[in-house]
């Protein structure tokens, strides 16, 4: 087991223009960083073995064995003997990917207090950032734009477990334009009058803007200022990210709901407005490609970042299908519409499969299931992710997300042992 | 495309529905029924409780028969009643056709005549204090009425269930509204309809529909018409129907429960001994997916015995496997699909973590076991999920209950050598029902039900005293 390694050629493969991309790609680093983490990750190792499925059994990445999401929060799922340290130890290699200070992410609370949260150890920032970066870049910024950035997520230093904090820092550090700021604090209360002032300064210089937060925090605001009477015709070529609105949080609202009030009281046209969809559990993320298709045409050439970095629709990958069916990302895809999920992609090293929620076997692009990602970030823990989160891969790569599967109920007249068993925990 | 019509209401007239409803099972039969205007549900418990009044004249010998002719139907493979039943419920309950088949033989035996003549002789000694006063053992003369109304809000997709509930209200006479339940609004409604077609004035004493539970005018009306209400389902359930049952009404609850099974050394003397209770304990676990208040969701085997709890654990597995042939796990949504990944990824960890955790588990979903060591009780999530708890002797056993005491219903306990103090335990603890584990899944309809009596829980007494 004296392999090397892989994490110069997960970041190389982060940084090579797509067209550069070998055909299979994604498929041979996807094995050999399978075979790194099988090698160096105890846990997961003890996964795979119980299923019979260790690397020299595994020829495809969709065979690779997929840790539920729930493990996070029961095992240490951390690939060790590799980036941590090899990173800060190669850090001289490359300008700007020392590996940074270490953090551990975690999961949000649940409804049942008791239960452990889920923990992501990412021992690797450098690789971290390299993944979300270009990948935010690619469908924000297509058109290269650098944009003040005003952010309803609260800063990371007061919320150091949250993943989505840390992202939304990095992402306004590179790429934010002077006049932006993030306007909640720590304990998660908007700031309101003051990112209104600042929105109305903006408004008024006809600087375009970026507004970035989760759906929740967005859709509170608005009914804030709607009630208020107050709205912003925001500058073109203002945009927004939003995350997390489709899970199960208490207030429900549909993705279309929230568009037109973005559109209403924002003056936000619906290809402006980005749906990201992320996971403490995974380091790259995916997005809607509206913003990305209306700059740079449907299917058009991928844009890159200042360094170089190549993001595109796994669909773009060349080769990605057989028959080259990816090469026209638009075909056989609904189109993104006021109504419904929006089709939403992620970076090369990114790919997800539906599983069949009974068995757990990957389905073939178009049937809905419960979606699996692979993900190349993860390298300092495991790249094979189960979720529970339904949804349809399209045959360009591209995921149509649906809901999240609830929680079960006995049907017969027979009681939930675990709720006495609960009782008797918390007594 | 066939339409199943899910209800069966005496009196119902076009102007009593606001709109018909429909829900398409996965094999395309389509459910209608029919969402009652404020005022029709008020109007048709009154019809229904006044031909309950007229069963006055009608004598018990009588009800049973019609039902017992029924019962008989249901049981005939020949008979177009009991093909209807076999061919909608699979789709309806999401059981197995070889389980539907198995629960309808099972559930209408306990509809014959002779059961239902012993549930009467063990409840109120007879059907003599049903038909008229009747000298009691003790030399007063007394006579029992059955409900004026009685409303069953049923629960759950356990095919029969709704029916005996139904049987015994006729039996002491009260005339009933059914509300189905989601999982099963089939089976009620076939019986409501045959009865009505072997005895007229019955039919008339008996309304079966669906609505959503808790909605719409026609739950209100039922509620406020009732003075019995009988209740299934849910903790949450039961307490909604407990606030809204009228103050002067009887609240029959039949809220959730837990089952387990305990395997003593009686029954880990050798292989052989220790497979054949393996078999009877899967059988009990398997029979309708675990679902059943009666359905073990736990077992605790002793250990230092020659076939240890590894072994027995083994014969378990072997034997779901073999159920898979004969008696195969009903169709899963993919929220209990889930809860059965969750509940194996648990166990997997812990196992990974070096906890002394083994798994056994079908390919798909079909069937789990798990043996674990911990020492901590596991929760089942259905479906053919069950924890095998190694302890060290019969009393640690059954000590290690306490926490369901609450809940606790059915105990099936093979191999114990000192039984009768086993079952005092058990019963000090709360269990109702202590049994084999081939019985578990099928306690007589004649004897008590969560402790209580099922027709004594139903009706009321008049005396007539000395002097009148």
């Amino acid at each position: 087991m004296a392999e090397a390694s892989p994490r110069q050629d997960v970041l190389s493969f982060m940084r090579r223009p797509v067209a550069d991309a070998a055909p299979d790609a994604f498929e041979a680093l996807a094995l050999r960083v399978f075979a790194w983490q099988y090698a160096h990750n105890e846990p997961y190792a003890a996964f795979c073995r119980r299923r019979g499925r260790t690397p020299d059994r595994v020829e495809h990445w969709t065979a690779i064995p997929a840790v539920p999401t729930q493990a996070f929060k029961a095992l240490p799922l951390v690939t060790a003997g590799g980036p941590g340290k090899a990173a800060g130890e190669a850090a001289g290699e490359a300008a700007g990917e020392a590996a940074g200070e270490a953090a551990i992410f975690r999961t949000s609370g649940t409804t049942r207090g008791m239960e452990r949260r889920g923990q992501h150890h990412v021992s690797d920032p450098a690789l971290y950032h390299a993944s979300l970066l270009p990948t935010f870049a690619a469908y924000l910024l297509p058109d290269q734009a650098r944009l003040p950035m005003c952010s309803l997520v609260p800063p990371s230093a007061e919320v150091p477990d949250s993943s989505l904090a840390h992202m939304v820092d990095q992402v306004m550090a590179v790429f934010g334009a002077p006049g932006g700021g993030s306007y909640v604090d720590g304990a998660g209360r908007l700031e309101g009058a003051a990112l209104e002032a600042r929105l109305a300064e903006h408004e008024a210089a006809g600087t375009p803007v970026c507004l970035l937060g989760t759906s929740v925090a967005l859709l509170r605001w608005l009914e804030v200022l709607d009630a208020a009477g107050r709205s912003f015709a925001l500058p073109a070529g203002s945009r927004l990210m939003d995350t997390g609105g489709y899970k199960g949080s208490e207030r429900e609202v549909s993705e279309a709901a929230l568009r037109s009030a973005y559109g209403r009281l924002l003056g936000l046209p619906a290809d402006h407005c980005v749906n990201e969809y992320g996971m403490t559990e995974l380091l790259s993320q995916y997005y809607d490609d509206v913003l990305r298709r209306r700059v740079l045409g449907g299917g058009g050439r991928p844009a890159g970042i200042a360094e170089g970095a190549r993001v595109g629709s796994p669909g773009g990958t060349p080769g990605a299908r057989a028959g080259g069916r990816g090469a026209g990302p638009a075909e056989g895809a609904p189109a993104a519409s006021s109504e419904g999920p929006r089709p939403k992609a992620g970076p090369p090293w990114l790919r997800a499969l539906a599983a069949d929620p009974d068995t757990l076997a990957p389905l073939p692009p178009g049937e809905e299931g419960i979606l699996r990602h692979v993900d190349l970030a993860n390298l300092g823990s495991v790249a094979a992710v189960q979720t529970e989160d339904v949804g349809v891969v399209l045959a360009d790569g591209r995921i149509l997300l649906k809901g999240r599967l609830p929680g079960a109920e006995p049907r017969g007249c027979s009681r939930a042992m675990d709720q006495l068993l609960d009782a008797e925990r918390t007594r | 495309m066939s339409v199943f019509k899910a209800w069966h209401l005496p009196g119902l007239e076009a102007d009593h529905v606001e709109e018909w409803r429909e829900r398409v099972l996965p094999d395309g039969v389509r459910l209608r029924w029919p969402w009652l205007r404020a005022g029709a549900m008020r109007e048709l418990a009154g019809g229904v409780a006044a031909a309950g009044e007229a069963l006055d004249r009608v004598p018990v010998v009588e009800i049973i028969g019609a039902v017992d002719r029924v019962a008989g139907r249901l049981l005939d493979p020949a008979d177009p009643l009991r093909a209807e039943a076999a061919a909608l419920l699979p789709a309806v309950t999401g059981f197995h056709p070889a389980m539907v088949a198995l629960v309808l033989d099972r559930m209408a035996a306990e509809w014959r005549a002779p059961a239902l003549q012993r549930l009467l002789v063990a409840e109120l000694g007879g059907t003599a204090v049903l038909d008229g006063f009747e000298v009691l053992p003790e030399g007063r003369l007394a006579r029992a009425f059955g409900p004026r109304l009685a409303l069953h809000v049923f629960a759950g997709n356990v095919p029969g269930v709704a029916v005996t509930s139904l049987i015994r209200a006729l039996l002491v006479r009260g005339a009933s509204v059914g509300k189905t339940a989601a999982g099963d609004p089939v089976l009620p409604v076939l019986f409501a309809r045959a009865l009505a077609a072997e005895h007229a004035a019955l039919g008339d004493a008996l309304a079966v529909t669906y609505w959503p539970g808790g909605e719409g005018p026609a739950e209100r009306e039922a509620l406020a018409a009732a003075d019995v209400v009988v209740a299934y389902g849910g903790a949450a359930a039961m307490a909604a129907l407990r606030r809204a049952a009228p103050p002067g009404a009887r609240l029959v609850e039949h809220g959730p429960r837990v089952s387990v099974g305990i395997v003593g050394p009686g029954a880990l003397t050798s292989p052989e001994r220790a497979e054949s209770v393996a078999r009877e304990a899967a059988r009990a676990i398997a029979v309708v997916d675990q679902q059943g208040c009666v359905s073990p969701q736990a077992l605790l085997v002793v250990e230092r015995c020659p076939v240890t709890p590894l072994e027995f654990t083994r014969a378990l597995a072997a034997a779901f496997e073999q159920l898979e042939e004969t008696l195969p796990r009903g169709h899963l949504e993919s929220a209990e699909s889930a809860a059965v990944h969750r509940l194996r990824n648990e166990a997997e960890f812990r196992a990974i973590a070096g906890a002394p955790v083994e798994i056994f588990a079908a390919p798909g979903t079909a069937w789990t076991v798990v043996l674990d060591a911990t020492g901590e009780l596991r929760a089942s999530c259905l479906n053919r999920f069950v924890t095998v708890h190694p302890l060290r002797t019969l009393n640690a056993a059954v000590l290690r209950l306490a926490p369901l005491a609450a809940a606790l219903q059915t105990v099936a306990v093979a191999g114990a050598e000192e039984l009768e103090a086993v079952a005092t335990t058990l019963g000090r603890l709360g269990a109702t029902r202590v049994t084999s584990f081939r019985a578990a899944p099928w306690p007589p309809g004649h004897a008590h039900h969560d402790g209580r009596g099922p027709l004594r829980e139903l009706v009321r007494w008049t005396e007539l005293e000395d002097g009148s």
